[in-house]
């Protein structure tokens, strides 16, 4: 053991000094940069505890309680499950907009004749604010599933259209020219060098609509849905429980940066060869 | 006698035959302008030929009529005495070009990007990656095979160009300026090497260049175009022509007088 630690020992110990220091000014780049994001937060804390001291707990509840909440979110099964009903509504909202506006941005951006036509109608849907399809959707449907599934699936498919359509008509004519000049089929011609292009706007796409997801799934839940983030809210209203409104709102954020976090993570797998996202942080 | 001039063959139908081609295209203003106008000329197959002419003077329309991107408004192209949109179609890869800019698709390793034209073939992948693979090691590429082309330089990229090209076994290679994006020493180890790989083909090659000098080491004959692409004269490049100073010289003479008689005023 001594004789395999000991080749460690020295080649650390004969390290220049100057490979050490770019560790230590990297590290203290690193408290530095996280000071620097959890100072407002800090001072809202802050702000928000003191207010606590002199208002009513409905209006601004101890951190204490805002955090015991969150606890207790974590901790019991009935609430956490609640979370994960709306995080599943989210996931498969954003999956079926994919698989519904990936092809047609694909067509849009390739026929003229589809982009003509279909434009508008995207346009228009783009146009439609998220209560007016709540409300909308409460007329055309009894299943609460299927009132929140259109409602996410109808915000969020305009988002990955246009998303797909502006990559692929962002697409080098060059490269498009190279593919056809090695003769390439029409499927081939998308499988080579269409696809990767829509793999990379559908990652952006999916950024875009979980952000936008979120914000909706629980204006969709509040109107009588009896599972989800939104119900539980709906519950703390009416009890007028700040704390736990908070905790579920934190959650939501939580649960949001968790998603962007995965999804960035994937993108940077599937997308290497661009070998900016990592730059970029 | 040239390594270049030693290929020339004698078949009876040409490889290529442009007759009477023309081609025009409407600009915003809605007035036409003329690309090509009453082309004609054969290339033997075996044969090195050469293509220079002014700016505008219609070649890379040309290259891509060649290709089938583009179609004629009148006359013909003939790939071994059939219409060059059938050949295209029924014979993938057969025809293939260098570019002057490399367009290599970065996702794809330097193997990969190198086996486009197999894939348009139906090669299976084990095979295309194997015949990708033996001619980036021709191009001098043997530890690059799995690099993405953000991760080689321009020449690096250049010789991928070229491996793409060659890996169909192509009947006609076109080269587009392949070399002009590059600085002088690179393009000039590349030339050398093309050349290199070149003779142990028989391939047909047509080289569009504003290089004399290009046209020159390259080819055995010179076709000069004025502008729209029409042809001014033609040229025989005599075997080592580009070692013998004054013969070359000669050539340049003749060529920049003629380009410069059919330039277009720009």
């Amino acid at each position: 053991m001594a004789d395999a630690a000991s080749p460690a020992r020295r080649s650390t110990g004969t390290l220049p000094a100057a490979s050490v220091e770019p560790v230590t000014t990297a590290n203290r780049s690193f408290i530095s940069r996280v000071i620097h994001a959890a100072l407002p937060f800090v001072v809202i804390a802050i702000v928000w505890q003191i207010a606590s001291f002199y208002t009513k707990p409905f209006l601004f509840p101890g951190l204490g309680s805002v955090a015991k909440s969150f606890w207790t979110i974590l901790t019991t099964w009935d609430l956490l499950s609640q979370g994960l009903v709306t995080w599943a509504r989210l996931v498969v909202a954003v999956a079926v907009s994919l698989v519904i506006g990936v092809p047609i941005g694909l067509a849009m951006g390739l026929s003229p004749r589809v982009d003509e036509f279909l434009r508008p109608i995207v346009k228009f849907i783009m146009g439609v604010p998220a209560l007016n399809w709540v409300i909308i959707v409460i007329i055309w449907f009894s299943s609460t599933e299927l009132r929140i599934g259109f409602v996410l699936v109808v915000l969020c498919t305009p988002v990955t259209v246009y998303c797909v359509y502006d990559s692929v008509r962002a697409i080098d004519r060059k490269l498009t020219d190279m593919v056809l000049a090695f003769g390439a089929s029409p499927i081939q011609h998308v499988r080579l060098l269409l696809w990767p292009y829509v793999k990379a706007s559908a990652f952006t796409a999916t950024k875009l609509n979980v952000a936008n997801a979120v914000r909706t799934v629980i204006v969709a839940e509040l109107v009588g849905a009896p599972l989800g983030i939104g119900k539980e809210l709906d519950l703390a209203k009416n009890v007028f429980d700040m704390a736990t409104v908070l905790a579920w709102t934190i959650f939501l954020v939580l649960m949001a940066l968790i998603m962007a976090q995965g999804i960035e993570y994937a993108e940077r797998v599937t997308l290497r060869w661009r070998g900016d996202s990592r730059g970029r942080e | 006698m040239s390594a270049a001039a030693s290929v020339v063959a004698t078949t009876a139908v040409p490889k290529l035959s442009v007759e009477h081609a023309r081609k025009s295209f409407r600009q915003a203003n809605g007035a036409g302008v003329d690309a090509i106008a009453d082309l004609s000329f054969t290339v033997r197959s075996g044969e090195y030929v050469a293509i220079v002419g002014p700016t505008g003077a219609g070649k890379s329309v040309l290259l891509d009529c060649l290709l089938g991107l583009k179609t004629l408004d009148a006359g013909r192209i003939l790939i071994d005495g059939r219409p060059v949109q059938n050949f295209v179609r029924e014979q993938k890869g057969h025809i293939t070009r260098i570019f002057q800019e490399d367009r290599l698709l970065p996702w794809l390793s330097a193997k990969d990007n190198a086996a486009i034209g197999l894939q348009m073939q139906g090669v299976t992948e084990k095979d295309r990656r194997a015949t990708a693979a033996k001619w980036l090691d021709a191009v001098g590429l043997s530890g690059f095979k799995e690099a993405l082309p953000r991760e080689l330089s321009g020449g690096m990229r250049q010789r991928v160009n070229i491996a793409r090209a060659f890996a169909p076994n192509p009947e006609l290679v076109l080269l587009d300026e392949a070399f002009s994006a590059l600085d002088d020493v690179t393009a000039m180890r590349l030339r050398q090497d093309f050349k290199t790989l070149a003779q142990a083909q028989s391939t047909t090659f047509l080289i569009v260049t504003h290089s004399i000098d290009e046209a020159i080491f390259l080819a055995n004959r010179i076709l000069v175009f004025g502008a729209p692409a029409r042809l001014m004269a033609e040229i025989a490049v005599p075997p080592h022509a580009f070692e013998d100073r004054m013969l070359s010289d000669q050539i340049k003479d003749e060529v920049r007088k003629l380009i410069a008689a059919g330039a277009r005023v720009q």
